[in-house]
């Protein structure tokens, strides 16, 4: 049969909608903070062959992954006979598709008369998996083994049934147990949601219809994502960008080139040029490093289009195995969300040259995770992720503060942290002076200031972006860099960007300085309007 | 508390001032539709008075009772139309405002918009002071001499002044505001402790910069309002909708306008709630679709749903309101096929101007009411009841070169595709409001209203399984019907972080008493009899850890046990689970001064007294043009049966009453349409 153009949007919408109600359910039952508050969490759901339909909108690292390692556990772990009516199964292992530990991607098949027709998934961000350190975010970690438990692709639940084996070996390896298997049930109840709605659809419209249906709406994703890559003049683009480094060869830059070549309507990107994996958990395996690069093209395309696997079809990624973006085992991954930005900026920075209409100057570039534990008689433990500004733009200026790239997460209200802490936010504002000079200005970066109340406290950083600045483009100046500072007995000093428990007493306080963006354009051709209200405003 | 026996709720929207009428001395509730009067809204109201009162047989002193609801609040956010503002708060802070609280929506956008921001960094003043979150002061208040120099060099029109956590202690507002209006006799001031007395910086700070800079505007409406009060005899109470549903009086709507801002739907959400009783259907999912949004309100157990907080144009309103999903498809939302060829309707509008295609005022891009024309659903000659005429030629020709053609699709096709992706649109919207609280749509009651309502109702059950749909009598002015029987409410919070235990109690009790007296004290001031009040009690509650609190009644206040039961069981039903032995939290403690309004009998709707049969008209469907009958609502009696497809017109609205369903009017006057086994 022949879907017509009503249909296909009918299902289209239907899929939407089954993406959504899982993304509520996650959102509805899940325990701890990091899913509720941070909203670290996607859903999506999939064809019988594993790649993505439609997926909810939320962290863009998680969004274009999870195709990724649904295939390769199709391909490598589980073949596609052997997943059976009632089967989930799980993974969080970075080197069987997945990102970082932390990571639990959950896949359950859906049948309908018999026969699969779809995937439904979910991927949640754990509050800790073990490891060397709360959170599982070690930042001196050298090898993965360090960084907490590792969950190769394996039926949770097998025909339905509960495997208690696996369930009890999780509970014994991990801090917060009761939070972790909260969050770990409220994912296989977002995926019965996921496939009785799939179920709904195909009772309506018929196995073939889904199928049919899915095809078209891959072809389509396709054609909008090759007319995105076609509007681009052919050529190779290439681009380089640094992080400072990995923490424990300090100073060490850890390169990362692209090579973008756009011939006709589809594109290559050549990461060969990265630098190699590092000792530190700066690394990326292939999921991570392929969400940055599909991300990066799927942002060029028109606004209306949809987000599916068919938008991956006209790009491939090279990237030779044994680089810092696609690490060999047992190389630490936990902190490949610095890879993944710097990558971006990389593949930004490339593009640019082919959509200079398109492409804003650097952001931030960097997620700024500080973990304050505070010990008086009890211990409480704060983590923020804190932000920068986003980059000038071809026609305007960037945003002060402004969640940008790879993650997208809140803040946390000051008054909430010190009714719960002995934590006091001493400022918190923009930083005057750190978005890039350009014709159209960069986003300023923030100041965000801490006081410690307690006798004692613990410090755990890992930032990145305080060597290497974000860059401007067509002749935009660079942000300024980070800092991080110590301010104790009225004396400053800085701290290293990658810490890990840090002792730290009453009175100190602690600040934080983000990047802003690059700026674009010559800031000689800025309006005189701009910058007088620059000025006005105290943005220089 | 009010003697004279008319009292009249009117709704002012964009396009039309709409009213309903009380007369107790018949206990008759009537409908009246104006234009509305954009340059100064209170002329049309009362244009709208006077009309209904020559209409109906009462005279403009008989109304003792005015029930106004305005979205004059909400429009003034969205054109900007807004007092110029300064903002005093903690120094250090004072960007707060525009840092927001950074989750982006648009994940792939690559050109961002900042969030919007009323007060720019030059007029946001900070001063030296520091209170800390049990509201000791740290730092007294510095010198403000530097700081009010400034202020008079900015001839601002409103002062907002937020500090840190002043919702537990405000004494440095209230120093602020005495030092402000020393300085500048007269102006208006909001203060972040009197608003909103709520922990969250950025939140607090929002609602009360929205407030300030809307004191200008609303004062200056109200004083509008009350200059026409006289004419004619014309002196009722007023009082004002707010978005919680319920109403307020004048000097409080002048202080706090913006509890107005999200009271646009809130009249719907009440007669939902009405109608849910009168009915006898506790489970209504109501659904009101105007020219440009759906909203989706959901009554559970013959009551509305309340929230802590909304927001306008991507500000956050810090204030309690009718809990509402709103998405932007309408009438006037616009159909378009893209590059991938994948046909789209909405989330853009033709909006009021220039419309739909087939109003003739310009519009040359299809829309979902030009889909309902083309097809026949839409009588061209009867719509708005006669008053205008559409141009279907138009509509086919924009529908088929817009739509169509670039899907291969003939014109009729092309329209039916724009309505079938709509109402998948709509039918997901309500399982998400309905999901989101672990709800089945199986289990509701579709009430369908608004100018466009009820040409999707049907067929939007059917995609969600629902198989009861009500049309209630007047659906075009059912806002304001919600609004004539609701009452007065003013909301009080003192949020206070404290462990809900034994410990706690005395201060939790102290606060209640504290709320309780100004509860009181309110209700007197606005001439409440002692035997109309009544007070709610409710708290924001969360096991440690949470970063969301859950709103929980509290009648048995300041009994804990009880309120901890209540939390266990209403966090079970809503996230699916209880963690008995976890501490909970006690976040912000509420209370509610009702000031209940008499609600006189209302007399059932009139059926008409004999059968009619109907007339017809060709409409199209699934590949071609059928012969549909075509009810006029008036005309039904109540042995009339319904039998779908088939169309039920009235002046301000028509019903498509699809295949396999059968409609009814019921003795109160509604009608009910059933999915036919």
């Amino acid at each position: 049969m022949t879907l017509g153009p009503i249909e296909i949007e009918v299902i289209r919408n239907a899929l939407n909608a089954a993406a959504a109600e899982m993304d509520v359910t996650v959102w509805r039952t899940s325990r701890s903070t990091i899913v509720r508050e941070l909203l670290d969490y996607s859903t999506a759901v999939f064809d019988a062959q594993g790649w993505n339909l439609a997926q909810s909108a939320r962290i863009p690292g998680h969004l274009n992954s999870m195709s990724h390692a649904l295939r390769e556990i199709l391909a490598h772990y589980v073949p596609p006979d052997e997943w059976h009516e009632g089967d989930v199964i799980v993974t969080n292992d970075p080197y069987c598709g997945g990102q970082h530990l932390p990571d639990i991607i959950a896949y359950k098949p859906v049948f309908h008369e018999g026969e699969r027709i779809a995937f439904a998934g979910t991927l949640c961000h754990h509050i800790d998996v073990g490891g060397l350190a709360a959170g599982s975010y070690a930042a001196k970690a050298t090898e993965i083994f360090q960084e907490g438990l590792r969950i190769p692709p394996l039926k949770i639940l097998d025909r339905g049934v509960r495997n208690d084996g696996v369930w009890a070996m999780i509970r014994q390896n991990i801090r917060k147990p009761d939070l972790l298997l909260g969050d770990l049930s409220s994912q296989l109840a977002s995926l019965d949601v996921g496939a009785a709605a799939l179920q709904r659809l195909a009772r309506r419209f018929g196995t073939d219809a889904m199928l049919e249906a899915g095809a078209r709406i891959l072809d389509m994703s396709e054609a909008g994502m090759r007319a995105a890559i076609a509007a681009m003049p052919d050529g190779t683009y290439e681009f380089t960008d640094f992080l400072d480094d990995d923490g424990i060869d300090i100073g060490v830059p850890i390169r990362l080139h692209v090579a973008v070549t756009i011939k006709g309507d589809e594109a290559s990107v050549d990461l060969s040029g990265c630098g190699p994996q590092v000792a530190g958990p700066t690394n990326a395996t292939l999921a991570s490093t392929n969400a940055a690069v599909m991300f990066s093209l799927m942002c060029c395309a028109d606004s209306s289009l949809h987000m599916s696997a068919g938008c991956y079809r006209p790009i491939t990624v090279i990237a030779p195995e044994g680089l810092v973006v696609n690490a060999r085992h047992p190389a630490p991954v936990a902190h490949r969300v610095a890879v993944t930005h710097r990558l971006l900026n990389a593949m930004n920075g490339a593009l640019h040259q082919a959509v200079p209409e398109l492409i804003p100057a650097a952001y931030y570039g960097n997620s700024y995770v500080t973990t304050f534990q505070t010990v008086a008689e009890t211990r409480e433990v704060l983590v923020e992720i804190e932000i920068g500004g986003s980059g000038g733009h071809p026609i305007k200026d960037g945003v002060n503060a402004y969640a940008s790239g790879m993650h997208n997460n809140s803040n946390i209200p000051i008054e909430m942290i010190e009714a719960q802490l002995p934590l006091t936010v001493m400022r918190y504002g923009l930083r005057d002076g750190s978005g890039g000079a350009g014709r159209y200005r960069g986003g300023l970066g923030l100041i965000r200031e801490w006081r410690i109340d307690s006798p004692r406290c613990f410090f755990t950083s890992n930032m990145d972006r305080f060597d290497h600045a974000p860059y401007g483009l067509a002749g935009g100046g660079s942000a300024a860099p980070g800092a991080l500072v110590l301010r104790r007995d009225g004396v400053e000093s800085p701290i290293p960007p990658k810490t890990d428990n840090l002792p730290l007493r009453q009175g100190d306080v602690v600040r934080l300085e983000t990047s802003g963006g690059g700026g674009f354009g010559p800031a000689a051709e800025r309006t005189p309007a701009a910058s007088a209200r620059d000025k006005a405003m105290g943005y220089l | 508390m009010e003697q004279r026996p008319v009292r009249i709720a009117v709704d002012i929207g964009g396009t039309f001032t709409d009213l309903q009428i009380l007369d107790a001395r018949q206990g008759r509730v009537v409908a009246w539709k104006t234009p509305t009067t954009p340059a100064d809204p209170s002329e049309g109201l009362l244009i709208g008075v006077r009309e209904a009162a020559e209409r109906f047989g009462f005279v403009l002193a008989d109304v003792g009772l005015l029930l106004h609801g305005t979205t004059i609040a909400t429009n003034a956010v969205l054109e900007r139309k807004l007092a110029r503002g300064v903002l005093i708060t903690t120094a250090g802070f004072e960007d707060v405002l525009e840092i927001t609280r950074h989750f982006r929506r648009d994940v792939y956008g690559l050109a961002p918009d900042p969030f919007p921001c009323l007060i720019e960094r030059d007029l946001r003043f900070g001063v030296v002071e520091r209170v800390r979150a049990d509201g000791s002061v740290e730092t007294p208040l510095g010198d403000l001499a530097p700081m009010l120099e400034k202020l008079r060099a900015a001839k601002p029109e409103a002062v907002a002044i937020g500090l840190l956590h002043a919702y537990a202690n405000p004494s440095h507002e209230l120093a602020l505001r005495e030092a402000v209006q020393a300085a500048m006799p007269g102006i208006p001031v909001s203060l972040s402790s009197e608003i909103s007395p709520e922990i969250r910086e950025y939140e607090r700070l929002s609602t009360t910069v929205l407030n300030a800079v809307l004191m200008p505007v609303v004062q200056n409406y109200l004083a509008r309002l009350e200059a026409r009060l006289g004419e004619g005899g014309f002196s009722p109470r007023i009082f004002l909708v707010q978005s919680n549903g319920g109403m307020c009086s004048l000097p409080r709507a002048a202080a706090q306008p913006a509890r107005l801002l999200l009271s646009g739907p809130s009249g719907g959400a009440l007669a939902a709630e009405r109608l849910s009783r009168r009915l006898a259907r506790p489970n209504l999912v109501a659904v009101d679709m105007g020219g440009t949004s759906f909203d989706v309100s959901v009554v559970q157990n013959h009551r509305i749903g309340l929230v802590t907080q909304g927001e306008v144009d991507r500000l956050p309103v810090r204030l309690p309101m009718v809990e509402m999903r709103t998405i932007g498809a309408g009438g006037g939302s616009l159909a378009a096929v893209d590059a991938s060829g994948r046909l789209t309707a909405g989330p853009r509008s033709a909006g009021a101007r220039p419309g739909p295609v087939c109003y003739g005022r310009g519009g040359t891009l299809p829309t979902v009411t030009d889909a309902n024309a083309v097809l026949g659903r839409i009588d061209p000659d009867f719509f708005l009841g006669g008053a205008m005429s559409l141009d279907v030629a138009s509509a086919r020709v924009a529908m088929g070169a817009e739509v169509g053609d670039k899907l291969g699709l003939g014109i009729e096709a092309a329209a039916e595709g724009v309505l079938r992706v709509t109402n998948v649109q709509l039918a997901s919207a309500v399982r998400l409001s309905l999901f989101e609280k672990g709800l089945d749509p199986r289990d509701f009651t579709l009430l369908s209203f608004g100018g466009a309502g009820g040409l999707h109702a049907t067929e939007v059950a059917d995609e969600l399984g629902i198989t009861e749909v009500i049309f209630p009598r007047e659906p075009g002015t059912l806002s304001a019907y919600g609004i004539l029987f609701s009452d007065l409410v003013q909301d009080l919070a003192r949020s206070r972080l404290l462990p809900a235990e034994a410990e706690a109690l005395p201060e939790i009790e102290a606060t209640l008493a504290g709320l309780r007296e100004e509860a009181v004290a309110r209700l007197v001031a606005d001439g409440v009899p002692e035997d109309q009040r009544g007070i709610e009690v409710s708290a924001d509650l969360r096991y440690h850890g949470q970063a969301f609190e859950l709103l929980v009644p509290w009648p048995e206040a300041p009994d804990l046990p009880a309120l901890m039961a209540r939390f266990h069981t209403e966090h079970r039903a809503r996230f699916s689970y209880a963690a008995e032995d976890e501490k909970v939290e006690i976040v912000t403690l509420r209370m509610a001064a009702i000031g209940r309004l008499p609600k006189p009998a209302e007399t059932s709707g009139e059926a008409a007294s004999t059968s009619t049969t109907p007339a017809s008209r060709e409409v199209w469907q699934q590949g071609g043009a059928a012969s549909w009958p075509v009810w006029r609502r008036e005309k039904l009696h109540g042995a009339d049966i319904i039998e779908g497809p088939a169309i039920v017109e009235e002046a301000f609205a028509t019903h498509v009453i699809a295949a396999g369903w059968q409609a009814k009017l019921d003795p109160e006057g509604a009608l009910i349409a059933r999915r036919l086994p």
